[in-house]
């Protein structure tokens, strides 16, 4: 089996007393992070993905990876504990699991959401390991047309699943598209939008931009509106072994979950949220007995939650086959990769087959990780929530500056942060969601790029992008998601899917 | 005319913003054809959907009710961006220990009732924890204190 060969040469890279050691700090940073209230994975990533430059590719990599998974575990432990979502794929994870802890089930809430995540992650990562080399090898008959088409897609996608309104969703989509053209234009030599500043010549560096947008506008609000104290349900090591009731209810729906966010994840535009909400909302529909939904439902904890960490796994495999960031998240994966001077794309599995699979490799190990230190430590992470913000805020603070001062020490870097915070701030107050902005910033390079060479292949004809069998699939796809944002039956559901947060 | 959803109207007056500027900027920049897109044809046809959905943004809040501006407070902010302007400005001249110290008092009076005491002893010993972190074991290339 060639799938498990490769593996081995992943967790040969993986293993190395290093990569492990990087593994575990990302995890528990992650963790540490994302139990803070309010913090969701993308400020996580943001806030620590300087500490991750100086280390060597792989090694980066790994340590984001485990970021990640780690924020998000951490934003379940709040949402369960303290019935304050992070982002909006614990939000779910709140509903059900609150409630269980209020209940006095808290440590079996924990425990099923880790151990769920725990499976969904071993599934993923094998999913990814069937799955990479096959769709990498269909990845290599993609066009230009057919790029340009999934990119279309994923933005259209990032819109539907975007906070609040959706033209205000599409402008900043487009806004981030600009904003990612900013810069030398790689065909002419001309510099576009650089407002005579030479450090704007190489285009918007994306650390300033992120933990402006993300980081200090998070502390900035949270000022603005102290969340108001609430109470942390406590619990202890030895309550977490859920009944047997609770297991026998816990791991169908795990197990659906993860097939469900597996496949929800390798979509444009899919990934954690998605997986969740759709998973919750499977869980309601196939139920006995709906009505327990609400009220602690051991099901709609481990079926979201093996559903959000399933799909966190297999976003990755657009990121890594097409070199195309499929949501926020994995734009901010793109952008870490692309500073460590790795461009995303099926040329890594082939030219860096250790990179890949040393990731992939890891991912496991992440997971495992995080099953064995979490529980065990749960104790430490609820004392965390009784920091106080007023000293939490200014430390997070410094970590953003000293984090851009340790990439570059030019003064223009701050001025940029503190552009991006202003600008993230107006945004904020005019109710416009800044993720899907990243998305674009990512993409609209690449976007240009593939728009002008598939027009430069068609001689000016734009039926070129119909002609080709896969962008045109991509582009029904991409008509239909609109239409279904167009239609009101689907808008309705929409509202009330993020009404709850 | 009257504004139903101030949030939206700005919004769309941030938008129709964005892409006036960006069409303006971008007027230098040759367009080309679809054939040979020149370096003004991709970011043209952007700015010119910015605006447009500005303007439909716009159009629409003066017509559908909408939520009001949640107000201002400068405290926050002003605090937060003094403290890293501070921070941007002065780690090169005075190392990095004593623009974090300076970095973190500026962050701390973003709120108000600020404990000075506790504040000079959690700056400390955060400048110091960050400083170890990021030059000793991370190997950052800064300095630590001034005169380097």
């Amino acid at each position: 089996m060639e799938v498990f060969e490769h593996l081995a040469t992943g967790f040969m890279a993986a293993g190395s007393i290093e990569n492990l050691m990087f593994c575990l700090i990302g995890v528990v940073l992650g963790t540490l992070i994302g139990v803070l209230p309010g913090i969701g994975p993308i400020p996580a990533l943001a806030i620590l993905l300087p500490i991750t430059f100086g280390l060597d590719p792989l090694s980066s990599l790994i340590m984001l990876a485990g970021i990640y998974y780690g924020a998000q575990y951490g934003g379940s432990t709040t949402s369960i504990l303290v019935n304050m979502p992070g982002e909006a794929s614990s939000v779910v994870t709140c509903i059900e699991g609150h409630q269980m802890a209020r209940k006095g089930r808290a440590g079996a809430a924990l425990a099923i959401a880790a151990l769920g995540s725990f499976f969904a992650g071993t599934i993923g990562t094998v999913f990814i390991a069937a799955f990479g080399p096959p769709l990498a090898s269909i990845a290599q008959q993609f066009n230009s047309p057919d790029y340009f088409a999934l990119m279309l897609l994923g933005l259209v996608m990032a819109i539907v699943l975007a906070h609040g309104s959706v033209l205000k969703a599409v402008a900043m989509v487009l806004i981030g598209l600009l904003l990612g053209l900013v810069g030398t234009d790689i065909n002419t030599g001309l510099t576009r939008y650089t407002f005579g500043l030479s450090g704007l010549w190489e285009g918007i560096d994306f650390l300033p931009l992120v933990l402006g947008l993300f980081g200090i506008v998070e502390i900035i609000r949270n000022l603005e509106n102290p969340p108001s104290p609430r109470e942390a349900i406590s619990t202890r090591m030895r309550d977490m072994w859920p009944t047997k009731k609770e297991f026998k209810e816990a791991y169908p729906a795990a197990l659906r979950g993860t097939g469900l966010g597996s496949l929800l994840g390798i979509l444009p535009g899919g990934g954690a949220v998605l997986a969740s909400f759709a998973s919750y909302t499977l869980e309601k529909k196939i139920s006995k007995n709906p009505r327990k939904f609400g009220t602690g439902a051991v099901e709609g904890v481990a079926g979201p939650e093996a559903a959000n960490n399933a799909a966190a796994q297999t976003s990755f495999i657009p990121l890594l086959t097409l070199g195309i960031p499929s949501n926020p998240i994995m734009a901010i994966m793109m952008g870490a990769m692309i500073i460590q001077g790795i461009q995303p794309g099926a040329a890594v599995m082939t030219t860096r087959p250790d990179l890949f699979w040393g990731m992939v490799a890891s991912m496991w190990i992440g997971n495992l990780m995080l099953v064995v230190i979490n529980l065990p430590m749960i104790g430490i992470w609820v004392k965390l929530l009784s920091v106080p913000y007023r000293l939490l805020y200014p430390a997070i603070l410094l970590f953003c500056a000293i984090g851009v001062y340790s990439t570059s020490t030019e003064p223009f870097m701050m001025v940029l942060m503190i552009v991006f915070t202003v600008f993230g701030y107006i945004l904020f107050k005019l109710g416009c969601e800044p993720a899907p902005m990243v998305l674009g910033f990512i993409l609209g390079p690449l976007m240009e790029e593939n728009l002008r060479r598939s027009l430069v292949i068609s001689r000016g004809d734009p039926t070129i992008f119909i002609d080709r069998p896969i962008s045109a699939t991509l582009l029904v796809a991409t008509v239909l998601m609109l239409c279904l944002i167009i239609f009101p039956q689907f808008r309705k559901t929409r509202e009330e899917a993020f009404q709850e947060e | 005319m009257v504004i139903k959803s101030p949030q939206d109207f700005g919004a769309g007056i941030l938008f129709i913003l964005f892409g006036a500027v960006g069409l303006y900027v971008g007027s230098d920049l040759s367009f080309g054809s679809a054939r040979n897109m020149g370096p003004g044809y991709f970011p043209m046809i952007i700015c010119g959907l910015i605006a447009l959905i500005g303007l439909i943004v716009t159009a629409k809040s003066l017509a559908i009710e909408g939520p009001a501006i949640e107000r201002i407070r400068f405290r926050p902010i002003i605090f937060i961006l003094l403290a890293i302007a501070a921070f941007g400005i002065l780690i090169s001249e005075i190392g990095a220990v004593i623009s974090s110290i300076l970095l973190i008092m500026f962050a701390a009076y973003a709120r108000r009732d600020v404990n000075p005491i506790e504040t000079v002893v959690f700056a400390v010993t955060t400048a110091a924890f960050v400083v170890i972190i990021f030059v000793y074991a991370l190997g950052q290339p800064m300095p630590v204190w001034w005169g380097r």
